[in-house]
């Protein structure tokens, strides 16, 4: 069953639209990211569900309720913050406390309540303090814990744990998964990071301009995206997207651009000749290999493999990456050729739709 | 080195020269009468007297005054400081149309001289029928302190993290019931610091008590002080300084005790008013 459900919502701030027609439906007990760049309308998206703004239009339900009009306090939600939002005056207990005291649970069931997610989150032994007197990583554990005392039938995380330093980050967002195991709750979480959304989520939401461009579990998003934006947007390094020329030949469609000359397919049935852009992820990229000389500009060395930027005639520039046991020299001169059963065909303009049907190759 | 020694010079000079006046104060109020005058004067009292207080206080008005002043000063304080809370609330955190500019006018208000509204103010008040009542003052008052009041709050109010308000109303709290638990307390350093603004201005008022007030009951310790010791033809400066020290005390504790807020104050409406 559906239990978070928008549609057709969109959300104004005077002239400024923040949220264009925005349509999804998320499943119980699924953790679902909205990933985008900033300014792209997934923050506004979540504190509309929080209630904390109103949609201009358009309905929103959680369960089988529409709650449009309910303030954030009768929606059965919690919600941890970026800057977790902490009360101060407060100590750690009494944070965790404040929910269930406005909720009117009788203070003899708070203590209890209390001391379970206190020792669920290690923060027994800091139940005294203030927030003030926390780490960064504990204080997280606060605010998580304020939203878990009360077992809110959706939790909302609006990007949780950009505060942190990388390695915490790591450590908590394999608590965070286990956390959204143990409860079985549906979670919507916010964040631009999408090794975060790639990592953690049954599905992500990718928004983009104010819309949502594709809503899909991580592999779909990764191996099939929706439009270019998506394509550029998922993946490190990100996709090449190459600008150029589509044409059907005969019975086959064609992708050039400069001295690319790529076969393509098999595409939608409406798909029409002209501008189109074509996008190959790194991987797909072969080095070393081919028709098309390219010179190496730069070689970044991870450890595990080597990510190289060539450039070929015409100025193109290309990423690629390769076992790290290649040996290449800035400038050097090396064959290449794009693995073009594997490579992507998008519509021109920054949110082109895919062309190609997906591509069977790169199926696991 | 010498500008170290020339710039420690004149700091004491400096200092020197605002503590004197207050340093004579107590001791002209502590001197008996004989000695007052005499040429050249002595530093410190040969006999130390306390009669000018209790002549202040068993023989004259002062203890009227005194809790004229009291009542006057915190009913202002109070009136002053709970609307500045709530408008700076709302100018904070409500999205209206004339905001800004409603903000900025409050501003201009407070740069108009106190002066220029003393007639005005003063046949409004006859006309509400509140002349010579410390209500009447209380009113006048809260005209010029509100303004200053409502910007210095709204510095401490932008200050809190819309954050905190919003984790309070999804945990359950109301509107109102998040800006008593979550919004005031955050606001205590502003409201401490506006309220000794507020309570400082009340005190020391002079010129609209003189033109407000003008019966013995109502007077506040300014104008019944000078009323009461300077005439045209003699200044009783002992009871004078006596009642000028006393006048001090309340300040002087209120200081001593909140002084960081008060400065904290300064430092808010310097830097983001």
């Amino acid at each position: 069953m559906a239990d978070v459900v928008f549609k057709n919502v969109h959300k104004k701030f005077g002239d400024f639209i923040a949220v264009e027609g925005l349509d999804l439906s998320i499943e119980e007990g699924e953790f679902v990211s909205l990933l985008g760049p900033s300014g792209c309308g997934k923050t506004t998206t979540l504190r509309m569900l929080a209630g904390l703004e109103f949609p201009s239009s358009g309905e929103i339900s959680i369960g089988d309720r529409v709650v449009n009009d309910l303030p954030p306090g009768k929606r059965d939600i919690a919600m941890v913050f970026q800057s977790y939002a902490l009360y101060p005056h407060m100590s750690v207990e009494k944070n965790i406390a404040y929910p269930l005291k406005k909720r009117g649970v009788p203070r003899s069931e708070q203590g209890p309540m209390i001391a379970r997610v206190a020792e669920m989150l290690q923060l027994t032994p800091l139940l005294s303090r203030k927030p003030r007197q926390l780490s960064g990583g504990q204080q997280q554990r606060v605010a998580l814990g304020r939203a878990l005392v009360r077992d809110p039938k959706v939790f909302l995380l609006d990007e949780p744990l950009s505060n942190l330093d990388a390695k915490l980050r790591g450590i908590m967002r394999a608590e965070l998964v286990e956390l959204h195991q143990r409860l079985g709750r549906t979670m919507v979480y916010v964040t631009h990071d999408q090794l975060e959304a790639m990592t953690m989520s049954d599905r992500i939401a990718v928004m983009y301009d104010k819309k949502l461009q594709q809503f899909a579990p991580p592999q779909e998003v990764y191996r099939e995206p929706a439009n270019r934006f998506v394509a550029g947007f998922i993946g490190m390094p990100s996709m090449n997207l190459i600008d150029g020329d589509l044409s059907q030949e005969g019975d086959r469609w064609m992708f050039r651009s400069g001295s690319i000359s790529v076969p393509v397919g098999p595409l939608v049935a409406d798909a029409r000749g002209g501008e189109a852009c074509l996008g190959v992820r790194p991987e797909n990229l072969l080095l070393g290999e081919g028709p098309t000389p390219a010179v190496v500009q730069l070689v970044e060395r991870t450890g595990h493999e080597n990510i190289v930027v060539v450039e070929i005639e015409g100025g193109l520039r290309m990423t690629g990456r390769v076992p790290a046991s290649t040996d290449w020299k800035t400038g050097e001169t090396i064959q290449m050729s794009i693995q073009s059963e594997a490579a992507h065909v998008f519509a021109a303009g920054p949110t082109g739709r895919r062309l190609n049907i997906a591509s069977v190759a790169v199926r696991p | 080195m010498i500008r170290r020694v020339l710039f420690n010079l004149m700091a004491w000079a400096i200092v020197l020269a605002v503590a004197f006046p207050l340093f004579w104060m107590v001791v002209t109020s502590l001197k008996p009468q004989s000695e007052l005058f005499r040429r050249p004067p002595t530093i410190l009292p040969e006999v130390t007297t306390f009669e000018h207080y209790w002549r202040l206080l068993s023989e004259t008005n002062f203890l009227t005054y005194f809790q004229n002043s009291v009542v006057l000063s915190v009913v202002t304080t109070v009136v002053v400081v709970s609307i500045a809370t709530l408008g700076a609330y709302s100018i904070v955190r409500f999205k209206y149309w004339g905001r800004e500019s409603l903000a900025f006018l409050v501003l201009f208000t407070y740069l108009l001289p106190s002066v220029v509204l003393i007639i005005p103010l003063y046949l409004m008040l006859v006309g509400l029928g509140l002349s010579n009542t410390i209500f009447s003052l209380v009113i006048a008052y809260t005209t010029f302190a509100l303004p200053y009041a409502l910007w210095l709050l709204r510095s401490f109010m932008a200050g809190i993290p819309e954050d905190l308000e919003s984790a309070a109303l999804v945990d359950g709290a109301s509107r109102m019931g998040a800006f008593r638990d979550v919004i005031l307390p955050q606001l205590l350093p502003g409201i401490i610091s506006t309220a000794l603004f507020t309570f400082i201005l009340s005190w020391n008022e002079y010129l609209y008590a003189l033109v407000l007030v003008n019966s013995d009951n109502t007077r506040p310790l300014t104008t019944g002080v000078m009323n009461m010791l300077i005439s045209s033809f003699n200044v009783e400066w002992s009871l004078l300084m006596a009642a000028s020290v006393m006048m001090s005390v309340p300040l002087i504790i209120v200081f001593a005790f909140l002084q960081s807020y008060l400065t904290r104050g300064f430092g808010a409406g310097g830097v983001k008013g």
